[in-house]
């Protein structure tokens, strides 16, 4: 109960910081679109916390643990409807259950595969930031971009794009 | 100067310093009609396969039209093959019979396209002083083992080779400056994002996160790359001496990608979208304030800088991926005139000419050619899965 105050209590906190700063980005129309005023979650401005060095840990997990985190077009916002996830995720590694996790982004099939590679990691890392915000040690998550090569559903319309617009959490 | 005699006013004109601004702005292009009719072959394969390539080079160079009579230049000469292919090849200007190129090329006989595509180029270069491309090589990314390798051909799409054998994912191959290497995105180290230099075992870069799309300088000193190693995917060079690297951008809320090389190798051209669009951006090889060069476009992607000094990259036009060609300093652009399908990554070919390019239709994608003057979509390599990200050699 506690906890569930206190990480309300930071949300809050999050929220009118980024409201401040998503307003005053505004001004410039330019600037309205992805990273605009609703990026409430697992905004890099919280995080932007080198990453751990991953030599000696594994590179691969357990995808089963916690269903994957989905994404809208060309965005790297966790929005509220996916943020219980990755809470689940904060609290297994806060309560020690897994040593890990490797946060796999991915992509749809649209815009070019570079771009896509780098969006990936910008919504893995969009997940990272979040889970380091609920507490937990940066050096047990490792982020991993996958972009469009990987897609969970093979179709071409948007009801597969947005099966594969995904961060997946990989437990070790 | 005789060789420019060739060219023909229109043409002339553009054989000098007007040549960059044809790309743009597509001034008139003629072609020269050449003759091979009097070239003799023996009844060997390789002779004969010489002389086909030959043609189908110089009609593909975009300069040439192929006739058999009545030409302006011909082209005279033998080849025959045993287990070495002896060509000797005589170029003529046909009004005065002025000789414009005499030469006798050895090769062994499986080589007869090399062959071609060095006589093709050495040909135009005689007649109109221009580089060619027949030469080149193309890198692509190839699906048909259902892995995505890493595979080279030659510029008609012939010779297709498989490079790698990593059973993983080959995203965003470049030419080293030489053409003799090609770095590449591979997921065969841990099963992350990590560059590649064909030839060489260890990675370039495997830091922690995303390394991806590393693309060395034409001094062959640097790479630029994105690494997203300190929180955020970034633009950073990387001394390939000593390994140390730098960030140029700074965009905490935007992804950057795709980087690529100035001619004079001061700047790099990338994609960022810390506007909230993809745009395409210029930056010191130093880091400072980016230029943002693009401007329309709801997405604008994947650029290469010519040698001829020419940016073109990929843009979303009214929901069609399609080719752009730019010239940065006077910031004047073209969109190229294709088809209803989606065309990505495009490359400069060696003549800067050319774009290299990836066709997408019914979620099928080829590799095609497009000539920057006459907006000729030609289909190069196709069939047997898909093939995507082409690098052309410089």
């Amino acid at each position: 109960m506690m906890s569930k105050i206190l990480r309300m209590t930071v949300f809050l906190a999050v929220a009118c910081s980024l409201a401040f700063t998503g307003g005053c980005r505004n001004k410039n129309p330019n600037d309205v679109g992805l990273y605009g005023s609703d990026n409430l979650y697992g905004d890099p401005l919280l995080g932007d916390v080198p990453l751990a060095d991953v030599d000696g840990l594994p590179a691969d997990g357990d995808r089963s643990v916690v269903q994957p985190v989905y994404f809208a077009y060309d965005s790297s916002t966790v929005n509220s409807e996916e943020a219980g996830k990755v809470e689940e995720v904060a609290n297994l590694l806060n309560k020690n259950k897994w040593q890990g996790v490797i946060v796999e982004g991915h992509t749809d099939e649209r815009g070019s595969r570079e771009y896509n590679l780098a969006l990936g990691e910008r919504r893995s890392l969009a997940v990272r930031d979040y889970l380091i915000s609920l507490g937990v040690d940066p050096s047990k998550i490792q982020t991993k971009s996958y972009g469009e090569e990987m897609p969970d559903n093979m179709g071409h319309d948007e009801s597969a794009w947005r099966k594969n617009r995904r961060a997946v959490f990989a437990m070790y | 100067m005789i060789r420019r005699f060739f060219v023909g006013s229109a043409m002339m004109a553009a054989a000098s310093s007007l040549a960059q601004r044809a790309v743009v702005e597509r001034e008139g292009s003629g072609t020269i009609s050449i003759n091979l009719a009097g070239y003799r072959t023996g009844g060997d394969a390789a002779s004969r396969g010489f002389l086909s390539v030959l043609k189908a080079d110089l009609n593909r160079s975009g300069y040439f039209r192929v006739t058999s009579s009545g030409a302006t230049v011909n082209v005279v000469g033998q080849a025959q093959a045993g287990s070495q292919l002896k060509a000797d090849v005589q170029v003529y200007k046909a009004a005065t019979r002025q000789r414009m190129l005499g030469k006798s090329y050895n090769a062994s006989a499986g080589d007869y396209r090399t062959l071609a595509h060095r006589v093709a180029d050495e040909i135009l270069y005689a007649v109109t002083g221009k580089k060619g491309m027949a030469s080149g090589k193309i890198a692509m990314v190839g699906t048909r083992t259902r892995y995505k390798e890493l595979y080279i051909c030659d510029m008609d799409g012939h010779n297709i080779r498989q490079i790698t054998q990593d059973k993983s994912i080959v995203v965003a191959p470049r030419w080293t400056p030489d053409s003799k290497q090609i770095t590449y995105t591979s997921y065969k180290y841990r099963n992350s994002p990590c560059i590649f230099l064909t030839g060489r075992g260890r990675p370039l870069s495997k830091d922690p996160g995303l390394n991806a799309m590393g693309s060395i300088s034409p001094d062959g000193k640097t790479m630029a790359l994105i690494l997203s190693k300190d929180g955020n995917p970034e633009l950073y060079t990387k001394s390939l001496r000593t390994g140390i690297t730098r960030k140029l951008s700074r965009t905490r809320r935007g992804n950057e990608a795709s980087p690529c090389w100035s001619p004079d190798g001061n700047h790099i051209a990338y994609v960022s979208d810390s506007s909230g669009r993809p745009h395409i951006y210029i930056i010191s090889k130093d880091g400072g304030t980016p230029k943002r060069i693009s401007s329309s476009g709801t997405e604008n992607i994947s650029p290469d800088w010519g040698k001829n000094g020419y940016i073109t990259w990929c843009s979303r036009v009214g929901g069609k991926y399609r080719i752009v060609v730019a010239n940065p300093s006077t910031r004047t652009s073209r969109v190229l005139e294709t088809d209803w399908a989606d065309y990505e990554d495009p490359r400069w070919a060696p003549d800067g000419r050319h774009i290299i390019c990836s066709r997408t239709s019914g979620y099928r994608s080829a590799i095609y050619l497009l000539d920057t003057l006459k907006d000729s979509p030609v289909a190069l390599v196709s069939g047997s899965g898909d093939w995507y990200s082409p690098a052309v050699s410089p």
